[in-house]
């Protein structure tokens, strides 16, 4: 369960004239296991900082985001590393890894976290990249020189090999074709199914009906400005 | 879980000039801190005075070996000798401030296995291989001299010369600084591979923004001596919240 109470968010751009820009009053929020939440609003107007915040990659001025029950509190970045180990799965929009590192291993690399047994891991990778339509003969390469779509797939399986009691999904089937968004959005009610709360940015109104999303607008929940 | 280093307010002057002061950190077993701040702000006296290699002013360095508190830098100089030979390492900027270049690679590795006691010459050439593989360094290299390696070489062979004997805790002061980008992606990699694997906890300098988000968790920014913002790698890349901060996140050329 994904919850967040009373948030008050806002940048301050030191080095630009002290610029405040208050981006939430009062943000409510709540996600439960086996649903799952989809943003909406026009670009711009906080749907990924409400997704960082809850990842922890955005502090908050004031109110309370609560994981599982558990309180994000930034005085303590040893928390939020644990809670990203072993609660909260990421898929962002853009894939940032070493260069030269092998896919599979980029793939991998999640599940070693809590799973030694590197054949094991390696299995369960080889089958997400199948079910996701990423070729053999790619496995071995590193993603950065791969197309969108596939680098995306690559991102998606390095998310969804593990079963996360929360996810974070930006944006993950922008750009992909029709028949790779559908793979994506099926393996997400799987995880949805599995009890995550799950919640994500969805650019297309069809896939928040695939997904049987619950859709909340934004511009109506935020009061920024 | 308990720290393995924990730093508190630590101070180091050079006379009237400040080296660094009011330095706390926390690191915790199997994670990776990075130092950050532009040239002069400190970082390397930082990570040397939390290393032993300089004699802080004030403060205090609390070393947890196997749930026993050691306090650094009040004990005997001969078991702190022990301890930077055992459970810590440190890993210089330039390969030729850690390695004896007239000491073949073989002899470099096995330096440390022997000051602890090791004599048995089996094992020790085993443990030699064993640490070349691991850095991808070929086999038929282990007689030849260091400074017949290219720059890459030299920093994989520092590496393996420094964790040939399980230290815990490592300090590394740009080990990516005078490497070429591919070369440099190689040995991000490898530092990673060695961090989840032996659970190593890592202390690394870098002025490197783009380094530090791929291997730190933690991060400390440095200003004047001083730290000026500290938390979380990636939310204080991200969103951060001092002005210094801001500035060096923003003065970053984007690729």
């Amino acid at each position: 369960m994904i919850e967040l109470n009373n948030i008050t968010k806002k940048f301050t751009l030191h080095n630009q004239g002290r610029t405040n820009i208050s981006v939430f009053k009062n943000l409510n929020l709540k996600i439960n296991p086996g649903e799952i939440v989809a943003l909406t609003g026009p670009s711009g107007v906080g749907k990924s900082s409400i997704l960082k915040m809850i990842y922890g990659n955005y502090v908050f001025q004031s109110g309370e985001i609560k994981i599982n029950n558990y309180k994000i509190d930034h005085k303590y970045p040893r928390n939020i590393i644990e809670l990203r180990k072993n609660t909260i799965g990421y898929v962002s929009q853009f894939l940032r890894v070493i260069p030269r590192v092998p896919t599979i291993e980029i793939v991998m690399e999640p599940l070693l976290e809590i799973n030694f047994d590197q054949e094991e891991v390696r299995e369960r990778a080889e089958k997400i990249l199948l079910d996701l339509n990423i070729d053999k003969n790619l496995w071995n390469l590193s993603p950065l020189t791969f197309s969108g779509g596939e680098q995306q797939r690559v991102n998606v399986a390095r998310g969804l090999i593990r079963n996360y009691p929360c996810l974070l999904l930006d944006e993950p089937t922008a750009s992909l074709d029709n028949v790779n968004k559908d793979i994506v959005l099926n393996l997400i009610n799987e995880k949805k199914d599995k009890g995550s709360s799950i919640i994500g940015i969805f650019h297309d109104e069809s896939s928040r009906k695939y997904l049987n999303a619950r859709e909340i607008d934004i511009t109506k929940i935020s009061h920024g400005n | 879980m308990e720290p393995i280093l924990s730093v508190q307010n630590l101070n180091k002057y050079y006379g009237d000039q400040v080296g660094c002061k009011n330095m706390n950190m926390t690191l915790y077993p199997g994670e990776v801190v990075g130092v950050v701040g532009e040239s002069g702000s400190g970082k390397t006296t930082f990570i040397n005075s939390i290393s032993g290699n300089l004699n802080p002013d004030r403060g205090k360095i609390l070393i947890n070996k196997d749930n026993e508190i050691i306090n650094f830098l009040e004990i005997s100089e001969s078991l702190k000798r022990l301890l930077i030979r055992t459970e810590l390492a440190f890993v210089h900027q330039n390969p030729r401030d850690g390695l004896r270049l007239d000491v073949s690679a073989g002899g470099n590795i096995s330096e440390r296995l022997m000051s602890i006691g090791q004599r048995n010459y089996g094992n020790i050439r085993q443990t030699i291989f064993k640490w070349l593989d691991k850095v991808e360094i070929d086999k038929s290299r282990v007689d030849d001299f260091p400074r017949t390696f290219s720059g890459g070489m030299l920093q994989r062979l520092q590496i393996a010369k420094n964790l040939v004997t399980s230290p815990k805790i490592i300090f590394m002061d740009e080990p990516t600084g005078g490497l070429d980008v591919s070369v440099q992606a190689k040995i991000l990699d490898l530092l990673r591979k060695l961090v989840r694997e032996l659970n190593l906890s890592v202390v690394i300098v870098s002025h490197d923004l783009a380094v530090i988000r791929l291997l730190a968790d933690k991060i400390i920014v440095m200003k004047n001596g001083e730290a000026v913002e500290t938390g979380l790698c990636d939310q204080v890349l991200d969103d951060p919240q001092h002005s210094y901060t801001q500035l060096l996140v923003s003065s970053v050329l984007q690729v």
